[in-house]
């Protein structure tokens, strides 16, 4: 920041280290930080739609990311300036309320900020043209309720909400089999949903991945993996009707938390002391086999001689099984979880029908399956793919799809995709800008336009003409005044979205122009950029 | 220094900086105004906001007075007054805070050319200082109190009191939704005076509309151990315990030592540890209690042994929520499981844990004694949580105060013209200098309406001479009109409901002119080297090398200011 003189020519500081700060004002002010939200879309923009690219991502430590999920790839930037930072920031919004469509808001910002320069040349007032902005998110918000469709499901009638996650998944690098993994997503939410509360508790469906076989032999199971095995190599491999011990103390003598010392200075003390220890392991075992567990499964190790008398006593084990793992066991088997030898009874253990251990291919790796849980309310996703960064991307994949199916347990309304939403919305919004008298009518008809440019790059990036392909297919919409006519990317033949059955949730389409219209008044608002000059 | 041939008397440490005399008073003065153009556009619905970020990288999006005016890290120190006055408006009456440096800066621009002129400071100031008492007698005179209304009625008028601070932050798009949410959470804590009895919550993503308001206490789900999903997640009128004890197995004393000769008794403290964890336990059972909740640690093992039972628990709760949780639910917090009785045990109508965006929330809704809430704040990225939480605290201090002093004033500068009217006609009567002094008082206050036209790109002057044309009119029908943000022209404050309490003004002007009279009164500033040796230097070579060394040690009349 210059240095202020006063009228005797002597320089003044009024704040801690002027000199070194940098202050940006005004218009520039607004300008730099229009162009630093834009760049940041312009990455993104590439990524949108089912022919979307994707990006690699190298990390400093030289980890590598395949991805074409918003909120991922902008993460992962690690981007440096603040207004990036705020575009980021509402991508990962997005991604918290609504799970997906992170690039699709990100992009849309962009536009609005990009016409907003165009405003502020003509020396439109920021806080008008933000204003502006907010009618008109309104009116496209409303617009949208207005278009969208409820539909009906159940936990018989699936095929709805299977729709809905594969136009999630078609943008993905998994869509070769998106039908299938759809199936497993809906599924998966629907056995965890509290359907009266409407509630869905995503910790509940784990998500498990294993390098290896084919992205189609990815599986829901009822049930729990763990990757771990058998305590001992001898144990069965299978068990059948498994009753389950779920412990959080190990196998070995109790000690107390209290500073203790146990004085020894007899042979026989010893001898004592050796024979109570080896009491323990033994009254340990009886107990689980005197409930009648078939498995236990042990949050913490034992020693190998508690392994050898389990294994003597013919009792499979496991141990070292994580805190949350355990959990999940025990909501999916029923059982509960007990932190002491002596709590041990028959009401305790978690019933399972079928646990068996399963290695892959030729490799080493073994997993443990707990499956054929009866009334499972815990569940897993396992995934199977050629590389780890496939996994990855179909771990994100299918949480997109998770979320998009418990918002439509939240909430059934959808509107149809492929920018068939935001064509209509752009034509209402155009409509509705006449009504505002004011400069603030222009602000509208911009917002409008941003609208365009979700469709736009859509178009752009299946290699169709932009804007020949969005004019014909927004007077196709007037014409028959049809909401549901969008871009046809994948070459269908038609571009009616209801025959395609490409399907958004209503409160994502929402939660998108809201969120968007919101950032970008924040940006709009800042006129005054005070940093360190090194920055 | 030995060199000199007359021994210097030496008062202060080599290279303290003193200035002093009418110089000094001007560059107060200039470095006040500078400050208070920071602030200035952030005034009104159409001011902006400013970016600062720090060399940390802490970003802050803000548009408030107060939080600007600390972040900016101001070291001059005449001007370290004006973020002075803007921390306590922000405590006194939490709004207003860009008036009150503005109307400081503009005093103090004001009083300059009579400074350079020659005029004793102490003359101004005993103007000034008349001037403000006449000032806020007005304002007492024309507040219009809100006492005796109806509750419906008293909450639209609140609303729009808090809808006209809101308005100029960056959820004014909002503001009616924020409004009458604020409202209803200040009428719900009722005459308690602890602030902190309103909880504001953030969460990442949803809109602003997504924003709710908890007639309770609400707070994010606590770290949890095993056997925490298998406990219940919502009852109905449950009892609710509160504790600040550990739940947890450990040594129940830090340095004892046990020491066994008989190895055989080494299951007795093995059971008697146990017995003691399960004795506490117990007791939190047998009260009947559904929910516990504790300041402290709730260890797996109690977590199971609650998730058995079919009682929620949360360890680990940030003490400010216990307190509300207390508070909310008529329950006491206890240290002890002893001798707990149905007195010291808490209720609500619903407790819930609920999805919130990525978290989970727990909710304790329908609380008996009410005298808590809490607001749950959603929207697009943290700076703008953090923003709307710094509006919404300035809303709920002023809808507090409107509580508390019930009297309303109009705002969009309507009380600011009409005060300023008031003085010029008073000056009139006033023989001597004075006259003048209070006649730019009067001006200065002309700064707020001139400053939001400025900002909202209107012609001030244009509409200042409109303004001051209805505040002539001898009817005094004139009086509430202020700027009109929307058409540019003007219009009646008071029946378009840009209303603020009156006790805002009265603080802004009385704490600027406390201010301006300070600055005004220094005539000298003495600065101690060694605090500021950095500064020093960088400042040295920035004025092109005429360093201290050199100089003239020990002399006052250098002046260097820094």
């Amino acid at each position: 920041m210059a240095l202020a003189f006063d009228e005797y020519g002597r320089p003044f500081i009024i704040l801690k280290e002027q000199d070194q700060k940098t202050r940006l004002r005004g218009i520039d002010a607004q300008k730099a930080n229009i162009s630093a939200g834009k760049a940041v879309a312009r990455i993104l923009r590439t990524s949108l739609g089912p022919k979307g690219m994707d990006k690699i991502l190298q990390s400093p430590d030289g980890d590598v990311t395949i991805t074409n999920d918003g909120a991922t790839i902008l993460e992962q930037m690690d981007v440096d300036n603040q207004i990036a930072k705020l575009m980021v920031e509402l991508s990962r919004s997005q991604d918290y309320e609504i799970g997906d469509g992170t690039t699709g808001v990100v992009v849309m910002a962009g536009a609005l900020l990009e016409q907003a320069e165009r405003l502020l040349e003509r020396g439109i007032h920021p806080i008008r043209i933000a204003e502006g902005y907010e009618m008109a998110s309104r009116i496209a918000v409303e617009h949208l309720e207005h278009i969208s469709q409820k539909f009906d499901f159940g936990t018989t009638n699936i095929e709805p909400l299977v729709q809905t996650c594969m136009t999630t998944l078609s943008s993905k690098i998994v869509n070769r089999c998106k039908r299938h993994l759809a199936e497993i997503s809906v599924k998966a939410v629907l056995s965890v949903a509290d359907l009266e509360r409407k509630d869905v508790n995503l910790d509940m469906i784990k998500v498990e991945g294993k390098v290896g076989g084919k992205l189609e032999d990815t599986e829901l199971i009822y049930g729990i993996t763990v990757d771990k095995d058998m305590s001992h190599p001898q144990m069965p491999k299978q068990i059948e009707d498994a009753k389950i011990a779920i412990l959080t103390c190990p196998f070995e003598p109790p000690k107390p938390k209290t500073k203790h010392k146990v004085d020894i200075d007899t042979v026989e003390k010893f001898q004592t002391l050796r024979l109570q220890e080896q009491k323990y392991f033994d009254d340990m075992v009886q107990k689980c086999k005197d409930v009648g567990a078939t498995l236990v499964i042990c949050q913490w190790g034992f020693d190998d001689e508690a392994n050898h008398l389990l294994m003597h006593r013919n009792l499979p084990a496991v141990r070292w099984v994580g805190g949350v793992e355990l959990e999940l066991i025990a909501i999916a088997t029923g059982g509960r979880i007990v932190p002491r030898f002596q709590e041990l009874t028959p009401e305790k253990l978690g019933r399972a029908g079928l646990v068996r251990e399963k290695s892959f291919g030729t490799t080493k790796d073994k997993m443990l399956y707990i499956e054929h849980c009866a009334n499972s309310r815990a569940v897993t996703i396992f995934i199977r793919g050629g590389n780890k960064m496939m996994i990855e991307e179909t771990k994100r994949s299918i949480h997109d799809a998770l979320c998009v199916a418990r918002n439509l347990i939240r909430n059934n309304s959808i509107v149809y995709g492929g920018g068939s939403a935001e064509i209509s919305c752009s034509i209402a919004v155009e409509a509705g800008a006449d009504k505002y008298p004011g400069v603030e009518q222009y602000a509208i008809r911009a917002f409008a336009d941003a609208l365009d440019s979700v469709p736009m790059a859509l178009a752009e990036n299946s290699g169709l003409q932009p804007i020949e392909t969005l004019s014909a297919v927004k007077s196709q919409q007037i014409k028959e005044n049809n909401p549901h006519y969008g871009i046809d990317c994948n070459d269908a033949g038609t571009n009616d979205m209801q025959q395609q059955d490409v399907f958004e949730t209503l409160i994502g389409k929402q939660q998108q122009i809201l969120l968007a219209t919101q950032v970008v008044k924040m940006i709009l608002k800042i006129d005054d950029v005070i940093s360190p000059s090194d920055y | 220094m030995a060199s000199m041939l007359q021994p210097q008397i030496i008062l202060l440490k080599e290279g303290t900086d003193t200035s002093q005399g009418k110089a000094q008073l001007v560059s107060n003065i200039n470095a006040c105004t500078a400050v208070a153009d920071v602030v200035r556009t952030t005034l009104g619905p159409r001011g902006m906001d400013k970016l600062i970020h720090d060399d940390k990288g802490n970003v802050t999006i803000s548009n408030d007075g107060a939080t600007i005016m600390k972040l900016l890290d101001i070291v001059h120190p005449a001007a370290k007054i004006l973020v002075d006055i803007a921390k306590s408006q922000d405590s006194e009456v939490g709004d207003g805070t860009t008036t009150v440096v503005l109307l400081a800066g503009e005093f103090l621009k004001e009083a300059k050319p009579f400074v350079e002129d020659g005029v004793h400071p102490q003359n101004l100031i005993r103007s000034y200082r008349t001037a403000c008492n006449l000032a806020i007698e007005k304002i007492k005179e024309l507040a219009v109190s809100i006492e005796g209304k109806s509750l419906e009625e008293k909450k639209s008028l609140l609303a729009k009191c808090a809808a006209t601070t809101l308005s100029s932050k960056l959820i004014g798009g909002e503001k009616e939704f924020f409004a009458s949410m604020v409202v209803d959470a200040v009428i719900a804590i009722g005459n308690e005076d602890r602030l902190n009895m309103i909880g504001i919550k953030k969460v990442p993503g949803g809109n602003m509309r997504d924003s709710f308001l908890v007639n309770g206490v609400a707070f994010k789900k606590t770290f949890s151990y095993a056997g925490f999903e298998q406990q219940p997640k919502k009852f109905l009128n449950p009892k609710i315990l509160l504790l600040n004890i550990e739940l947890e197995l450990k040594s129940e004393k830090e340095n004892a030592e046990i020491r066994l000769s008989d190895p055989s008794q080494y299951q007795s403290i093995v059971d008697a540890e146990w017995n003691i964890i399960y004795d506490k336990l117990d007791k939190c059972v047998k009260s009947g209690a559904k929910v516990v909740l504790s300041r402290l640690a709730i260890g797996d093992l109690a977590t199971q042994y609650f998730a058995d039972r079919d009682i929620f628990c949360a360890g680990r709760v940030a003490e400010e929520d216990l307190h509300r949780v207390a508070a909310a639910s008529g329950g006491t917090i206890q240290t002890s499981v002893n001798n707990i009785i149905d007195e010291v045990l808490g209720t609500c109508e619903v407790f819930e844990e609920k999805q919130v965006g990525n978290e989970r929330f727990n909710i304790f809704s329908g609380c008996p004694s009410g005298r808590t809430a809490t607001i749950v704040l959603r929207g697009g990225a943290d700076q703008f949580i953090e923003e709307a939480e710094r509006s919404l605290h300035d809303a709920i201090m002023i809808v507090r105060r409107a509580l508390k002093n019930s009297t309303v004033v109009p705002g969009g500068g309507a009380i600011d013209m009409e005060i300023s009217r008031y003085l010029r006609q008073h000056a009139r009567t006033i023989a001597g200098k004075s006259q003048l002094f209070i006649n730019s008082y009067a001006k200065a206050l002309e700064v707020i309406p001139r400053q939001l036209c400025d900002n909202a790109g209107f012609d001030a002057t244009d509409v200042l001479n409109k303004l001051r044309q209805k505040h002539a009119l001898p009817s005094g029908e004139g009086a509430p009109y202020g700027v009109d943000i929307n058409t540019g022209g003007i219009a009646d404050s008071f029946s378009n409901f840009v209303w603020e309490p009156s006790v805002v003004k009265i603080n802004a002007i009385n704490a600027a002119t406390e201010a301006a009279c300070l600055i005004l009164s220094v005539d000298e500033t003495v600065k101690n080297p060694k605090s500021e040796s950095a500064q020093g230097e960088a400042a040295a070579s920035a004025m092109g090398g005429r360093g201290r060394g050199g100089g003239f040690p020990g002399r006052g009349r250098g002046m260097r200011r820094r």
